[in-house]
């Protein structure tokens, strides 16, 4: 551009304690091509827009360099000040002199110096920046939400209630996830079932919502406001418009109680062919077909006794996998959790004991609908415990394992610790080995306090081991508050463990192309601003698959992912972004080496007839491309340019961070 | 300004928490900072139930820079090096290798050498060895040496004295 | 395979057994036994004198196997520890390494650092293998349950690569089985023998092992099986006043590991030095005839 204007920012004092800001103003405005350059302490606000507003109107400027945070900051900002100006929005280039020069540094004059590299060699490249427009894609109006727990439901029933369709896809028989199992939710000890299975029939029942159980994502491609997504609907070899569920075929089944059973965490048996839970939805029956008779051997007795039981004529053995084909705007992703397999952490003897369990075992030992019938007993011999312990933070805050708080264990001991008397009676004995006790939610701290009257025993301590003789459970644990060993002999230990990543979260996230934290968990765009929002436009999180949350938090954020999501659906057509790769025809060779490099699979490769030869150029996709510059870098013939990101554009700029005279070669 | 333990009126040495503090980063051993007072340490030492030994109040006091009440104190001889804290603390903190920079400390601010120490440093610096071959013996009754036994002939120090003047340095270096 | 024995202090001057009996197995499963000059103890006894002087002391001994570029046998846990823990600090601190090999050249040695160690475990269940013990084994032994016992320091700090999973060891227990002897868990497994605490607790010390005898023998086990030094020192050779501490009237058989090999392997009991254990040994009736 040829009238450019330099706008440096104090940022309080982030930047101008460090910089020499108004050095700056006064150098750059003799290099060439720069016509105003001016300071504000804070050009991010109101007043600081009006300065380059007028700039762009006084001084007729066409291209802008602001000297201020990291463009991850404040980039768009600056854009829509500047098309509101009236000026084109991608001649506009920062210089990040905050993240980069003046909070990296302790030396006034070396930072101020640097400052001023960093704002010369923008300088030099706004003068080669072009201005730029955006295209227009249309917009399907349908979401897909993908995992079918208290995340997913809520998500798809606002969806659904906006009036968009929605696509829900659960990789269970039923949809409930985690909410399903547990018994009660603190800190208001509702039923769990009473409150999530209204939700799950409103699901069933409502009209924009697409139910896929027992089904898994398979592939994803396209972009915002236009994916296709392959999904996988596995074989139930039961017809569902027949099945009644009565559960006849369950019980006639000869693998009946012979089937660890998943949903009750192995506490219980089931049959081959099974309903996952009394509260399933769909209530339909669902066969098991790595452990029926019939599809393992072709055989089952004189013939299945499944079919035999079913009036209604539902089972159906030639039943195949059907890969459906769905189009949508935008992706809700709900994936959940797991619990960390507390073998890991060997001195707890999950792996010596039967009677050593974790808490969503010990919550399907509550349960009335679990495998003691809501009759806690110890597992190893069905008897009563007389003493039952709990160990906090198994795997938790702990650098071997996993470095984070579960943010729902001491709450879920807490609330157990109440179950646990309602069912055993007040004479069972409690003990809670504690690290930190954290309340931190609404009525939390409350709760707390209602069970430290309980007459439980609180040790502030981790033991380091369970010794396990037999039947014979005892712990040592050193007390810090007393400053005392105790030995605490059990019947019953309750492994508190850490939330942890589904285990085939690495696998999904690549395949959606969502990128995942240190803990494994899928990363948010923004911790603190845009914790529904991925790095994919166009996909958001809900849940525990962002990380560790109680069902409050996950119902709150699931709203949020869906609102993000229906601000997309709403509208007919969406802005692209221009900054993308543009291929050179003529001098493209046709090698494919960005075809198998771009990550979005936004490059094809065309053929054409050029003088009678076969000629093959690549292509890209401008909705598809995200702009992330691999294909540019990878380019053997340098036929492929970065737009915004030009390689005239760039090498200006290390032009000058290269000169280390101080006229940087631009006077 | 200054912290103070008004049951001992000792104040917080934090120079030398901060030394013991470099020389467990020197030698790869861990930080000490990151203590939770979760005790799991405590809970399993071996040395814990028949000689009182809290390794989490050893942390605790060096975190509170009181060295000198560990240093005067007999406790810190009571670790067996069984290494358990170490191996399961949740933060990574290394109790045992604290006690050995104490006990260091303690030999090199010239306070008594406990028990057998003096006597085995004593045999490594004259033969290398924490002892020299014993006579030992027999469930029938009788007593054996090593050359009895058929055994090659332990290869001592080639070169006893220099040794010794090379290792004597090495005993009274800090790290 | 050939190995350098590093033999430390405990076993050549007082724990003839276990010398003897790795002597006289390892042949049989192909590693050559090689005796370097000029070995001395490794230090960790003094670590609680001065960690320097440990430091120097084991690189110094590691020093003497890079010179003959031979990786090292150390049949003494406590040994393995303290080598490994002086390879993981020279290794990880260039500083140290210069400081420790200037002191090293006095003596004309340097540290590289490119042996390996190996303890006689891993040495056994990782590199000779399982297959090669059963083709071995000539003798069928009584159908025994030893307790295995493997000493705090193969076991732990598992940050300075232990041979053994620090929680959950099985390979002991695996050779054991590749031999014919059943080995079930128990709670003290892990638990120390109170031999560090020797030099200046002698009574607690004596204490703890009494207790982990008593918890042994209480669970019905038939022996100890162990694979260090020290820890024979107070299990076998202390057994009788060490159970007196604790008023305990245990008698337990407890053996070298090696020792049992060369039993099951039909080696003469008089070269495994079965001899010099003075914990009943004779009550598990591992003598007789080669079938």
């Amino acid at each position: 551009m040829e009238r450019i204007g330099v706008f440096v920012c104090h940022c309080g004092i982030n930047i101008s304690s460090m910089v020499d800001v108004e050095s700056i103003v006064e150098r750059v405005r003799e290099l060439d091509g720069v016509v105003e350059a001016k300071s504000y302490k804070y050009m991010c606000s109101d007043r600081g827009a009006q300065i380059i507003k007028k700039s762009i109107e006084e001084k007729g400027i066409d291209g802008a360099v602001i000297a201020c945070c990291s463009p991850r900051m404040h980039e768009p900002t600056f854009r829509g000040v500047a098309e509101d100006g009236g000026m084109n929005p991608f001649t506009v280039e920062i210089a990040n002199i905050r993240e980069q020069c003046s909070w990296a540094h302790d030396s006034r004059e070396r930072s101020t110096e640097k400052a001023m590299k960093l704002v010369m060699s923008s300088v030099a490249k706004a003068r080669l920046l072009e201005p730029l427009e955006r295209g227009r894609t249309p917009v399907i109006p349908n979401a897909l939400v993908i995992g079918g727990g208290i995340a997913g439901i809520q998500a798809s029933l606002d969806l659904a209630n906006e009036g968009f369709r929605v696509y829900l896809v659960e990789k269970d028989p039923s949809i409930g996830g985690r909410m399903a199992q547990l018994d009660k939710t603190f800190p208001t000890l509702d039923c769990s079932s009473c409150i999530l299975t209204p939700k799950m029939m409103e699901v069933y029942h409502h009209p924009n919502i697409d139910l896929m159980t027992y089904s898994e994502v398979l592939s994803i491609e396209g972009s915002i406001g236009d994916y296709r997504v392959k999904v996988r609907r596995k074989p139930r070899y039961v017809d569902v418009d027949r099945c009644t569920g009565c559960g006849d075929c369950v019980t006639a089944c000869r693998m009946r109680d012979r089937i660890p059973d998943e949903f009750n965490m192995g506490l219980s048996n089931r049959s081959a062919i099974y309903i996952q839970f009394p509260q399933a939805i769909p209530l339909k029956a669902v066969m098991d077909s790595e452990t029926c008779l019939f599809h393992r051997f072709g055989k089952c007795g004189d013939g299945p006794l499944c079919v035999e039981a079913c009036e209604a004529e539902a089972i159906d053995f030639e039943q195949k996998e059907e890969v459906a084909e769905l189009n949508v705007g935008a992706i809700v992703v709900a994936t959940g959790y797991d619990l960390l397999d507390p073998a890991s952490l060997h001195e707890y003897g999950y792996s010596r004991s039967k009677n050593v369990i974790t808490t969503l075992e010990l919550e399907r030992l509550i349960s009335s609908s679990g495998p003691t019938k809501g009759e806690v007993r110890l597992p190893s011999s069905g008897e009563r415990p007389r003493s039952v312990t709990m160990i906090m933070c198994v795997g938790s805050r702990d650098e071997t394992q996993c470095s984070w708080c579960c943010r729902i264990g001491c709450m879920t001991a807490l609330k157990q610790v109440i179950l646990l008397r309602e069912n055993l009676g007040e004479e069972v004995e409690i003990n809670i080995l504690y690290t930190d006790i954290r309340s931190f939610g609404k009525g939390y701290e409350e709760f707390y306090r209602n069970v430290r009257a309980e007459n439980t025993n609180f040790f502030r301590g981790r033991p380091s081991e369970v010794r396990i003789r037999n039947e014979d459970i005892r712990i040592d644990i050193f007390d810090t508050i007393t400053n005392k060993l105790f030995e605490i002999r059990t019947d019953m230990v309750v492994l508190v463990p850490a939330v942890v990543p589904r285990a085939d979260s690495g696998e999904f996230a690549r395949m959606m192309n969502l990128s995942r934290s240190g803990d494994g968990f899928l990363l948010e765009a923004h911790l603190k601003l845009k914790p529904m929002d991925t790095f994919v436009n166009g996909i958001f999180i809900a849940g525990c698959c962002q990380g560790p949350k109680d069902i409050t938090d996950t119902v709150a954020q699931a709203s949020g992912a869906a609102s993000r999501a229906a601000g997309i659906l709403s509208k007919k057509e969406l802005e692209n972004d221009p900054l993308i790769a543009v291929v050179d025809a003529d001098l493209c060779s046709g090698c494919r080496i960005c075809i198998s490099l771009c990550p979005y699979s936004a490059i094809e490769p065309v053929v054409e007839t050029m003088a009678g030869e076969e000629v093959v150029h690549a292509e890209i996709n401008e909705v598809l491309c995200q702009g992330c510059g691999a294909c540019v870098a990878a380019c053997p013939s340098g036929a492929i340019n970065q737009m915004g990101f030009k390689d005239n554009q760039i090498l200006a700029m290390i032009g000058v961070l290269n000169d280390c005279s101080d006229a940087g070669g631009l006077k | 300004m200054s912290i103070t333990d008004m049951t001992s009126m000792a104040e917080a040495q934090s120079d030398l928490r901060s030394e013991i503090n470099k020389r467990l980063e020197r030698l790869i051993l861990g930080v000490s900072d990151y203590c939770y007072q979760c005790a799991k340490c405590t809970s399993g030492c071996e040395s814990h139930k028949l000689l009182e030994l809290e390794p989490h109040q050893i942390v605790a006091l060096l975190k509170r820079g009181l060295i000198d009440e560990m240093v005067n104190s007999e406790i810190i001889w009571t670790c067996m090096s069984c290494f358990k804290c170490k191996e399961r603390c949740p933060q990574k903190v290394p109790p045992v290798d604290i006690l050995f920079a104490l006990k260091n400390l303690t030999v090199l601010t010239g306070k008594q050498v406990p028990g057998d120490y003096t006597q085995m440093l004593q045999s490594v610096m004259s033969i290398g060895y924490i002892q020299d071959r014993q006579t030992v013996p027999t469930r029938s009754g009788d007593t054996v040496k090593r050359e009895d036994l058929g055994l090659p002939v332990l290869s001592g120090l080639q070169d006893p004295n220099g040794f010794q003047n090379i290792i004597t340095a090495s005993a009274v270096e800090k790290i | 395979m050939k190995l350098a024995l590093y033999p430390g202090c405990l076993m050549p001057t007082e724990q003839y057994a276990y010398e003897m009996s790795i002597r006289e197995t390892l042949p049989l499963m192909g590693v050559e036994i090689v005796d370097l000059p000029g070995f001395s103890c490794c230090g960790e006894p003094l670590k609680s004198i001065n960690q320097m002087l440990t430091l120097h002391m084991s690189a110094r001994n590691l020093s003497i196997a890079d010179r003959e570029g031979i990786d090292l046998l150390v049949p003494c846990p406590m040994c393995h520890l303290a080598l490994s823990e002086a390879k993981n600090i020279l290794d990880g601190n260039g500083e140290m390494k210069k400081r420790i090999n200037a002191k090293l050249r006095e003596e004309g040695l340097e540290y590289i650092g490119k042996q390996r160690l190996f303890h006689i475990i891993d040495l056994v269940h990782d590199e000779i293998g399982l297959d090669t013990i059963r083709e071995r084994v000539k003798k069928t032994l009584p159908d025994l349950n030893m307790a295995a016992h493997y000493g705090c320091h193969i076991l732990r700090p598992s940050e300075m690569g232990r041979p053994v999973d620090s929680e959950n060891p099985r390979k002991m227990e695996a050779i054991l089985l590749s031999l014919g002897v059943r080995s079930e868990d128990y709670a003290e497994k892990l638990d120390c023998c109170g031999g560090p605490l020797l030099p200046n607790h002698p009574e607690t010390s004596l204490a703890k092992t009494g207790q982990k005898l008593q918890a042994v023998s209480e669970q019905g086990f038939d022996g100890m099986v162990l694979a260090c030094p020290w820890c024979q020192k107070m299990f076998d050779s202390k057994q009788t006043k060490a159970a007196e501490s604790v008023g305990s009237r245990a008698h337990v058989p407890v053996l070298y590991l090696t020792q049992l090999m060369g039993l099951a392997f039909g080696i003469d009991d008089a070269k495994l030095g079965l001899n010099l254990n003075l914990s009943p040994v004779d009550d598990l009736g591992l003598k007789g005839e080669v079938e």
